[in-house]
């Protein structure tokens, strides 16, 4: 086996001193090639694990000032609220279409979408995070045609979704425009049964954009907080984050489908909420604007995070931002179940989470190229 | 003797107010009340005729300027206090009725000016063991997004251009909560978000407050308001004052509305500006001295809205709302706020 150089040598975020060789004899390519192919052999991460100590919980908190005895009934813990869940397609009463563009929808696309006022409690027209089930329904017709029939969208994998419950998708981000986060939602909305609607978890820089804001929130986005994430999976809710963050956003065009180094807040839900982690990939959305350059110095003048130039940025002006019409391709992964491994006390050591992050990092990145 | 047999002898301070005259009927038809006595600046109101005619009374209402020191000590150590052994302060505070917004008492917001006397009377009455305080959640600093969840662990807004409205309730926070874990006294301090009432009537919310009217806001900007209705918080006044818990409580009823939702429910309907103008507006409202048209112009809470995390009230306090909120068809065929149970 010939020595692998350094350019061959795939460094793991949070894993000092672990590298992994590509195998010999093949060409040596950042995309599109598997590093983890093959029997890489026992995990050293995992020995160190079963070798330390068990998991502690976090430092007690030294009490500052004796406060009133509180009963033993106020410490017990809260009561598990019931889950938000939507009826199953078929349970739904077909509704009367509500706008012209609804009329082109067929029936059970309309009882999809009745299936969503379910989610909101008692029947109101708001959620807490202001989803509106009326204003999705108006949304959806324009999302579902860019689904079929601009992005021409595939999926596959729907059955590893869970029915209920919490759940996190950790997806790969990509493309100016979050197009993706958009189409995995239509995918996952018009392929569950009973529908489920994930609540996208968006940067809280969309939050001070004007319209921005409030239309991410009518259609079931929400920004993302730890206690927004913790909320929705005490729900029961699905939600779907982009681990990259705007990392994922801002890569150039030669960094398409190299994922960039994940964050860790999702893993921490997870094992907080005790929710299982869907790993999946978006293929297709680091096609549909790619970045050749960031004006990063512009970008800090006008207050944005980057600055991107494309073949159509700035040069169409706001046009150029639109997404070209490249084909989607949605896969999901195999649920990644830590919580039950690790259990919430997990969550509050630091180097396992990244571990964890990593892993799930690794399985969409072979999920990735896999299906590209 | 359990907790549950003691009956308390409560004091409501603003019991002339709507929210005051809520909490002072549900203690009224509470069995582990025993005295309720009420403070106000005006007039005892006629809702209260009948709690001052039954006997034997358990009711009492006096007329005390709490902002005004002479008025409120004469008061606290009148024999007519004394007798009443009062053993829990309920402090209520007043809200902006005028368009002028909050009146001042000696350089301070009469809100901050009332809650100060208030502790002070509170720690030194011998018989005073417990204080529930109404707060507000706009006490937090609100993060961009239509809305975020928000703990009593959240962090307050402690900028200094925090408009006067704003202002006065992160003052009245900051005194009760420098008590909370005093051996002395019991703090409970409850922070509502926007209460409403059947009728359409608002109280406590910053850019909503004043009398019915047209409201600025900025452009593309409609942040989730929060909603608790009076009966619920009247509520959680109870469950305040009979649990043997202090520290600091968020409470909300279920339901969440955008504020343009809100001000046309309660007559006040936004007028969308740019926020270049809506920015324009409020410094020349500062130049000119007008503090409550810079507050309806410039605050966070008519950018970013919020939803509180009531899980500590549920667990500690065991409240839950149990009213809701929505319109319904009032006699003249219009429709208008309601509240009714859930």
């Amino acid at each position: 086996m010939s020595q692998a150089t350094p350019h061959d040598v795939i460094r793991l975020d949070g894993m000092p001193g672990e590298e992994v060789a590509l195998p010999a004899g093949e060409p040596r390519r950042a995309l599109g090639h598997d590093p983890f192919a093959g029997d890489p052999g026992p995990d050293p991460f995992e020995a160190r694990l079963a070798a330390r100590a068990p998991l502690r919980g976090p430092e007690p908190r030294p009490v500052l000032a004796p406060g009133p005895e509180r009963p033993t009934e106020a410490r017990e813990a809260p009561r598990r609220r019931s889950w938000t869940r939507t009826p199953r397609v078929d349970e739904v009463e077909l509704p009367e279409a509500a706008s012209l563009a609804e009329r082109f929808l067929d029936d059970e696309l309309r009882r999809r979408l009745a299936a969503l006022t379910h989610l909101v409690e008692g029947g109101a027209p708001y959620d807490r995070y202001g989803f509106s089930p009326l204003a999705t329904q108006t949304a959806f017709p324009i999302f579902h045609a860019l689904y079929r029939f601009y992005f021409r969208v595939t999926s596959r994998g729907h059955d590893r979704l869970p029915e209920e419950g919490p759940a996190i998708l950790a997806a790969n981000h990509g493309g100016l425009l979050p197009f993706d986060g958009a189409m995995t939602v239509m995918d996952v909305l018009l392929h569950t049964d009973p529908p489920r609607l994930p609540r996208a978890v968006v940067d809280r820089w969309a939050g001070a954009l004007p319209w921005v804001n409030v239309f991410f929130a009518r259609v079931g986005q929400v920004i993302g907080t730890r206690e927004n994430v913790a909320d929705l999976l005490d729900d029961g809710q699905l939600v779907l984050v982009f681990p990259e963050g705007m990392a994922g956003v801002r890569k150039r065009v030669t960094q398409r489908y190299r994922l960039q180094r994940f964050h860790v807040g999702f893993v921490e839900a997870s094992l907080r909420a005790r929710a299982p982690i869907v790993p999946m990939a978006v293929v297709g959305s680091d096609d549909q604007a790619p970045i050749l350059y960031d004006l990063g110095a512009l970008a800090r003048r006008l207050g944005l995070p980057f600055f991107p130039v494309t073949p159509t940025f700035p040069w169409l002006g706001p046009l150029g931002l639109l997404p070209y019409p490249v084909r989607y391709k949605i896969v999901y992964g195999e649920p990644m179940d830590f919580h039950e491994r690790f259990g919430p006390e997990g969550a509050s050591d630091a180097r396992l989470v990244r571990y964890l992050a990593n892993q799930v990092r690794r399985e969409v990145q072979l999920l990735l190229d896999r299906n590209r | 003797m359990s907790a549950a047999a003691v009956a308390h002898n409560v004091l409501v301070t603003h019991a002339d107010e709507p929210i005051g005259r809520r909490v002072v009927k549900a203690l009224a038809h509470d069995p582990r009340i025993g005295n309720v006595l009420g403070l106000g600046e005006g007039p005892a109101p006629r809702g209260f005729d009948r709690f001052i005619a039954a006997s034997p009374p358990r009711f009492f209402y006096a007329r005390v300027d709490l902002a005004k020191h002479r008025s409120s000590v004469d008061f606290f150590h009148s024999s007519r206090f004394r007798d009443a052994a009062i053993d829990t302060l309920i402090h209520i505070p007043c809200h902006a009725s005028r368009s002028e917004g909050l009146p001042v008492v000696s350089g301070l917001p009469v809100r901050t000016a009332e809650a100060r006397m208030v502790l002070q009377h509170a720690l030194e009455a011998p018989s005073i063991r417990s204080l529930v305080a109404l707060g507000s959640a706009f006490v937090y600093r609100l993060a961009p997004g239509n809305a975020n969840r928000l703990s009593e662990e959240s962090e307050l807004n402690l900028d200094p251009q925090v408009p006067a409205e704003v202002r006065s309730w992160i003052d009245c926070d900051m005194i009760f909560h420098g008590e909370i874990g005093s051996a002395r006294l019991r703090v409970v301090l409850l922070r509502v978000p926007t209460v409403v009432t059947s009728g359409g009537y608002v109280y406590w919310n910053p850019s909503l407050a004043g009398p019915p009217g047209p409201r600025l806001r900025p452009l593309g900007f409609d942040p989730m308001c929060a909603l608790v209705c009076d009966k619920d918080v009247a509520k959680a006044v109870q469950a305040g004052v009979h649990a043997s818990v202090s520290g600091v409580y968020n409470v909300a009823g279920h339901e969440s509305v955008p504020l343009s939702v809100l001000g046309g429910w309660t007559g006040r309907p936004g007028l969308p500006l740019p926020g270049p103008a809506l920015r324009a507006f409020a410094t020349a409202a500062r130049w000119v001295g007008r503090e409550s048209w810079r507050s309806a112009a410039d605050g966070a809470e008519l950018r970013y809205g919020f939803t509180l995390d009531t899980r500590r009230a549920e667990r500690e306090l065991g409240f839950r709302p149990q009213y809701h909120v929505g319109l319904a068809r009032a006699g003249d065929g219009r429709l208008r706020l309601e509240t009714s149970p859930a």
